[in-house]
């Protein structure tokens, strides 16, 4: 049985602590640390990062240890920043040592489990494909509820209780979160730090906005990998995540037979048009609309539908299909002989939905065998989506060849446009300066040839741009003979 | 004048005030929360544990059977909070190494996080020996299948032989935990690395035999620290060295040695440097380690930011610690070489001052246990 800790405070004090044990939920939901952490894992495995990280200097690309100078912070960012990581469980392996130093992948998966630190940040994670909204659920009374609730949970305060500004019940749509100003873990900081990740002249600060780099790119794939939990896609936060104190059943499931290290390997990686397709788009490919098309949540599924003598099967069929929030998955036909028999809804070979006719009733719910068959199908497509996504946000690249003193800069990778070229020289002690000189537009597949600067001993290049596929950062090094 | 039902407002507003900052006050004071563990109390029966701990155990040898000494183990424990969206709040971690006996003992953490909603969501213990598959007590390697068999107290770990076959990365992967777990398995990035670069996990083990050093930026190379001549400046010895490695460890990425052997001349005239730069935290356990296991080793304050003297027979030690640079260095002298007890502490000074001609590599890029066994042997002599 749960149990608190002895408070070293009597009265008042036990008093609502022990309230706050009744009104506190037993953890079981989603786990940012174990499944969210997996899946990122999985999907920076099957990406291009490791090889893109290896060219760009990093020579143990993935594994490459990168470090957080604390010096190089703005004070109030760093606490910010620290008291989050500090948080991250240090049995995951993605949690940076005390000298601020973890592996290059581990910034990815400790971004993707930031993405819900703290927790409230997931409000923001849902994505009707359809419409494009996000949470909105009208909050009512179970909003004033849930805000008393996460009051006692630490996840609002006094006053956003008095004036109503505590979460409830509402958030920014998934795609809106990725771009928003307020998310420090969006597509914008991302390409901002990968860009300074070559531009700055210290190479300490260009370590450091490598990690922010990586961090974002962790938090926007964690955006995309809830595109594929079904209550993310069906708006259903107050049955899927509130009903009976448990959070989400399904994802309690998959965090208990799968955990972190547990979790299938990646499908192919996805490969999209442009950052929103990954989520949803109108030929219906994006996760956000696979899930939503292909799977029940907790809270969509049909209401329960009441029987008597003379009750058709055809009748039954089609109460329950009124009862439907979506259009699909759907109900064709549906088998209640013999009655207290457990039976399926298959769709695509995987069980969707269970049923029984219980009398006077036919009751429809979700079940443990559901639950597995929507996680063995859908969790490697999820890796896969975010491996696709990476790829995507990665499709640039300047190769940069050395030849008879001369370096040849080419923008290669999978973009239709070009962008300005800035071109820099690095000295022995690691410190970059940009040769002006070498400022150019570059198109896609065309190139420029540098003289070699005196005693540089490195080039570093950078290329900014957008194509119908988004916005782009091209970046390229090479080493000097 | 203030009408009877201002004041009331105002009264009314006033209470509701106080009471809501005692209510936050009272629920920060609050303890956490504990979460049912997912293990029982011990091996033999069905109680559940208590996720806070104690927790001991035993960490064995899959095949014979016997204690293992030297394994990291490592346990973590992560708070949570939130409603129906859930995320970590606070962690801890507690590191033992098993002794000869093999035993592990982690105490319930001294502070917990208090207030505020967090629970105790989980607990998990990982063990790491090299040459042996980690051992986690919440899944196995490699398939991440779930693990039935851990239990809080008289745990017994069984550590399974590693096969060539088996692929380091997932193996990293697999491990995860802390920086003295990370520092401990540092030796299979390199492989893993190859791993990812297209290599099957056969061939990048063979390639480590092969080369330890191999996928490293760079090698440790300690040969500008002392020379031949200087150590006869300072003790004054006349005859000749064969200057080579000690062969207790072999040189990696982050470790190097130097053996001043004397020619035609017994132990008592060799002497032996050895350094590790290992990253601060490391290399502060590595002076620890010394520090608790040399022979007669006591601390001074004559260099670094640690300094340490020991003695075992005819031979005596210095030690000292650089913890910016993470950096130790041990320095061992035969007494027919140093016959005083300045003069091993000259040779660290000179050491030191050469420093800045050895290109060090970055704490992460371990190649070795740092926590190695220590040894005064100033030669690697029969």
């Amino acid at each position: 049985m749960r149990r608190l800790v002895a408070s070293a405070r009597p009265t008042l004090t036990a008093l609502v602590c022990v309230a706050a044990l009744f009104v506190s939920p037993a953890a079981r939901a989603y786990e940012p640390a174990t499944t969210h952490a997996g899946l990122t894992e999985r999907a920076v495995e099957a990406s291009r990062l490791h090889n893109v990280l290896a060219r760009l200097g990093r020579p143990l690309g993935v594994l490459e240890p990168l470090r957080i100078g604390p010096d190089l912070f703005d004070q109030d960012e760093r606490r910010a920043l620290q008291t989050r990581l500090d948080a991250l469980d240090p049995a995951g392996g993605y949690r940076p040592g005390p000298d601020g130093v973890a592996g290059a992948g581990h910034w990815v998966v400790a971004g993707a489990v930031l993405g819900k630190t703290p927790p409230e940040r997931g409000a923001n994670h849902f994505l009707d494909p359809a419409s494009g909204k996000g949470l909105h659920d009208s909050p009512g009374l179970s909003g004033v509820a849930h805000s008393l609730r996460l009051f006692f949970d630490g996840g609002t305060s006094v006053r956003g209780l008095a004036t109503g500004t505590a979460f409830t019940l509402e958030g920014k749509s998934a795609l809106d979160w990725i771009g928003s100003p307020s998310n420090d873990l969006s597509v914008p900081v991302f390409f901002d730090n990968w860009e300074r990740a070559v531009s700055l002249a210290e190479p300490r600060a260009r370590e450091l906005a490598l990690v922010r780099a990586l961090l974002a790119l962790g938090g926007v794939m964690a955006v995309l990998e809830d595109a594929g939990q079904p209550a993310y896609v069906r708006n259903d936060f107050r049955v899927a995540f509130l009903q009976g104190n448990d959070g989400s059943a399904y994802e309690q499931f998959v965090a208990e037979h799968y955990g972190h290290t547990g979790l299938p390997p990646a499908a192919a990686p996805v490969s999209r048009p442009d950052i929103a397709s990954f989520f949803a788009s109108a030929d219906g490919k994006g996760l956000a609309n696979r899930t939503q098309r292909g799977f029940f949540s907790e809270g969509t599924i049909p209401s329960d539908v009441s029987l008597d003598r003379d009750s058709k099967v055809t009748d039954v069929v089609r109460r329950a299909r009124e009862s439907l929030a979506f259009p699909s998955p759907t109900l064709s036909r549906l088998v209640l002989r013999p009655a207290q028999q457990r039976r399926y809804l298959v769709v695509e070979g995987h069980r969707v939905l269970a049923y029984e006719n219980r009398g006077t009733q036919v009751h429809f719910f979700l079940d443990d065998a559901v639950y597995a068959d929507m996680a063995r199908t859908l969790l490697p497509e999820i890796a896969g989506y975010a491996a696709g996504l990476l790829n995507h946000l990665l499709r640039a690249s300047l190769e940069m060849t050395v030849a008879e003193n001369k370096v040849t800069v080419r923008l290669g990778g999978e973009v239709k446009e070009g962008g300005a070229l800035h071109v820099f020289a690095e000295d022995g002690s690691g410190r970059r300066r940009e040769l002006p000189e070498a400022a150019a537009t570059l198109a896609p597949g065309a190139e420029i040839v540098l003289d070699l600067p005196a005693g540089a001993k490195k080039l570093a290049a950078v290329l900014r741009g957008r194509d119908a596929g988004g916005p782009f950062v091209a970046a390229g090094e090479v080493t000097l003979p | 004048m203030i009408s009877e039902s201002v004041k009331s407002a105002r009264s009314e507003s006033r209470s509701r005030l106080i009471t809501a900052a005692l209510l936050a006050a009272s629920v920060s004071s609050c303890g956490p929360v504990v979460e049912n563990a997912p293990f029982s109390a011990r091996p033999d029966t069905l109680r559940p544990g208590d996720l806070l701990g104690p927790y001991d155990g035993l960490v064995v040898d899959g095949e014979t059977d016997r204690p293992l000494a030297g394994a990291v183990v490592a346990g973590a424990w992560a708070f949570e909070r939130g409603i129906g969206l859930q995320g970590p709040a606070a962690a801890f971690e507690a590191v033992a190494e098993t002794g000869a006996d093999g035993r592990y003992r982690l105490s319930i953490p001294a502070e917990l996080p208090r207030g505020e909603g967090i629970r105790l969501r989980r607990f998990t213990l990982i063990v790491y020996r090299r040459g042996y598959v980690a051992w986690r007590s919440d899944s196995s390697f490699p398939t991440g299948e779930p693990r039935h068999d851990f239990a809080q107290r008289a745990n017994r770990v069984r550590l399974e032989k590693w096969q060539s076959s088996m692929s380091h990365y997932r193996h990293l992967v697999f491990l995860g935990g802390g920086p003295a777990l990370r520092t401990a398995a540092a030796w299979e990035v390199q492989p893993a690395g190859l791993e990812l670069d297209g290599a099957s996990p056969a061939i990048a083990s063979k390639n480590l035999a092969e080369n330890p050093r191999a996928g490293s930026s760079v090698a440790l190379d300690i040969s500008p620290l002392l020379s031949e001549d200087e150590v006869r400046g300072v003790t004054g010895y006349a005859g000749k060295f064969e200057v080579g490695k000690l062969a207790d460890r072999v040189t990696n990425d982050v470790y190097d040695s130097r053996h001043f052997k004397a020619s035609d001349k017994p132990e008592t005239y060799d002497v032996g440097l050895r350094v590790w730069a290992i990253g601060s935290e490391a290399a502060e356990a590595q002076y620890r380690k010394l520090l608790s296991d040399l022979p007669g080793a006591v601390a001074t304050e004559e260099m670094g930011d640690a300094s340490l003297r020991a003695r075992g027979g005819d031979v005596t030690g210095f030690a000292f610690l650089l913890r910016e640079k993470g950096v130790v260095m041990q320095l061992s002298c035969g007494l027919a070489q140093c016959s005083e007890p300045s003069m091993i502490l000259r040779l660290a000074k000179l050491a030191e001052g050469h420093l800045p001609e050895v290109k060090l590599p970055s704490a992460e890029s371990t190649g070795l246990l740092p926590l190695s066994a220590p040894s005064l042997a100033p030669g690697g002599r029969p």
